[in-house]
């Protein structure tokens, strides 16, 4: 089930100033494939998936997205962008559009897709995230979970290649996390390539077929979820597991 | 014999109440327009281009808008360029309302969390769709009262006019009361035209903030 290559980092680093984000970081990402990152705050898992799409710039190595290479170029940043969605910790919708133009907007500004079109698909990508009736509302009027399944319904519009997922569930109320990962489970059992930062280690073990810890910048460890939780390899990692699935 | 304040003087204040309207307008308008292109520049992260924007505002809100005028209105003068006194005062206020908007609005489009502009990136959103679509609803709903504040200081601001020869409210005012040696009379009927334009504004003004208060509770 797992095909060509869709994300090929290599020797990845990056430095706020003197401070060193990434270490070195090589990833191959598969089509098809579902990874989740997890680790320590400021292990730099954030920043790796933000090297991704180019919100953050990388001072050495290479990022190549579905055989396009990303460098400074404005051209290779949006067409590595066209093919790579987000959704992020704090949803960021667009709190002057409503549910629909959220959805809309980038298909037809960045796609150049017609109207009725990108509303079509809008209403279909509502529909599968179970939020069709919301349409003409304001983010401001839904809950946090409806908001970021909007979020996820609005990066799927650009029928991206692969989605990035940036703690999609941190900032929600406990009884909202659910809704949010339930809708995340059906779009990877639809086949979609995902990596996903986050602290949800059932999410991981229910869908995951790579688990990846980093700390300090750097990959540490990675294997399937079952090995990755039973038999972790560095006393990093057990440390970290024995911290968050004691109180879960 | 002096003449008594009556409708002919009356309607000498009002025509130039219509000057410090039309004044304001053009100042206004022009100094939105030019006011955005450098809340733009001042925002575009380029650092070369961000200095020159920054220069521009410390230099028009650093100095008195009178030298200003007396710069554009004499001084272009020396260099041959005769301008009509209502050209030169536009041109004045224009420079400098742009100075004072652009710095208004920089702040409004800094003040738009970051997370906005990163969901467009990542969306494949160009600048130009980024700052349309955006940021700059969102900024411009920010700036309102301050933008609005800064329009009613240019209304009264524009009395500055006179000193070149403008003949705008003040002036009208002082010509008429030189005349009819009634200031306090004619003093205060330009007072009232002048609160008759601003005071809606003020008003309009607090209330846009109390409502944008009560939006950002939520």
């Amino acid at each position: 089930m797992q095909g060509d290559i869709l994300i090929e980092m290599k020797g990845v680093q990056k430095w706020y100033g003197g401070y060193q984000a990434l270490r070195d970081v090589d990833l191959t990402v598969r089509k098809g494939e579902k990874i989740v990152l997890c680790g320590p705050s400021g292990s730099g898992k954030s920043t790796l998936i933000r090297c991704i799409n180019r919100l953050e710039a990388i001072q050495q190595g290479s990022i190549v997205v579905n055989g396009h290479r990303l460098d400074d170029s404005i051209k290779a940043i949006d067409v590595v962008r066209q093919d790579v969605g987000m959704v992020f910790q704090s949803f960021n919708l667009f709190p002057h559009m409503t549910v629909l133009q959220n959805c809309m907007l980038a298909p037809v500004r960045a796609r150049r897709i017609s109207k009725p079109e990108a509303e079509a698909t809008a209403r279909r990508y509502l529909e599968r995230v179970r939020i069709g009736d919301q349409a003409d509302k304001y983010p401001a009027q839904l809950s946090g979970g409806q908001q970021q399944r909007v979020a996820i319904a609005r990066a799927l519009c650009m029928q991206p290649k692969v989605m990035l997922f940036d703690e999609p569930t941190s900032a929600l109320d406990p009884e909202m996390v659910k809704e949010v990962l339930d809708t995340m489970i059906g779009l990877a059992n639809d086949g979609m390539t995902m990596i996903c930062v986050t602290h949800e280690m059932g999410f991981a073990r229910q869908v995951a077929d790579r688990v990846i810890f980093m700390a300090e910048g750097q990959i540490i460890e990675q294997g399937a979820p079952d090995a990755f939780f039973r038999n972790p390899q560095h006393a990093r990692t057990r440390q970290f597991l024995g911290e968050i699935l004691a109180h879960h | 014999m002096a003449p008594h304040f009556g409708l002919p003087e009356f309607g000498f204040l009002l025509r130039g109440m219509q000057w410090t309207v039309l004044l304001t307008l053009v100042a206004f308008v022009g100094g939105c327009t030019a006011g955005l292109a450098i809340a733009l520049l001042r925002t575009c992260g380029h650092k070369g281009v961000e200095w020159f924007s920054r220069i521009y505002i410390g230099i028009f809100q650093g100095t008195p808008l009178l030298l200003q005028l007396f710069v554009v209105y004499y001084g272009l003068a020396l260099t041959g360029l005769k301008l009509d006194a209502f050209v030169a005062v536009a041109i004045g206020f224009t420079v400098n309302a742009s100075a004072f908007l652009g710095e208004i609005w920089r702040g409004a489009i800094q003040a738009v969390p970051l997370g906005q502009t990163e969901a467009a990136m990542a969306l494949g959103l160009h600048y130009t769709s980024r700052m349309r679509d955006i940021v700059l609803p969102q900024a411009i709903r920010i700036s309102l009262p301050a933008t609005i504040g800064y329009l009613v200081q240019l209304i009264k601001g524009t009395s500055l006019a006179a000193i070149v020869g403008f003949i705008e409210l003040a002036r009208a005012g002082q010509i008429v009361s030189n005349q009819t040696f009634q200031p306090l009379l004619v003093f205060g009927v330009v007072g009232a035209m002048y609160f008759i334009l601003c005071w809606p504004l003020s008003w309009w003004g607090s209330r846009m903030e109390a409502r944008l208060a009560l939006a950002s509770q939520r």
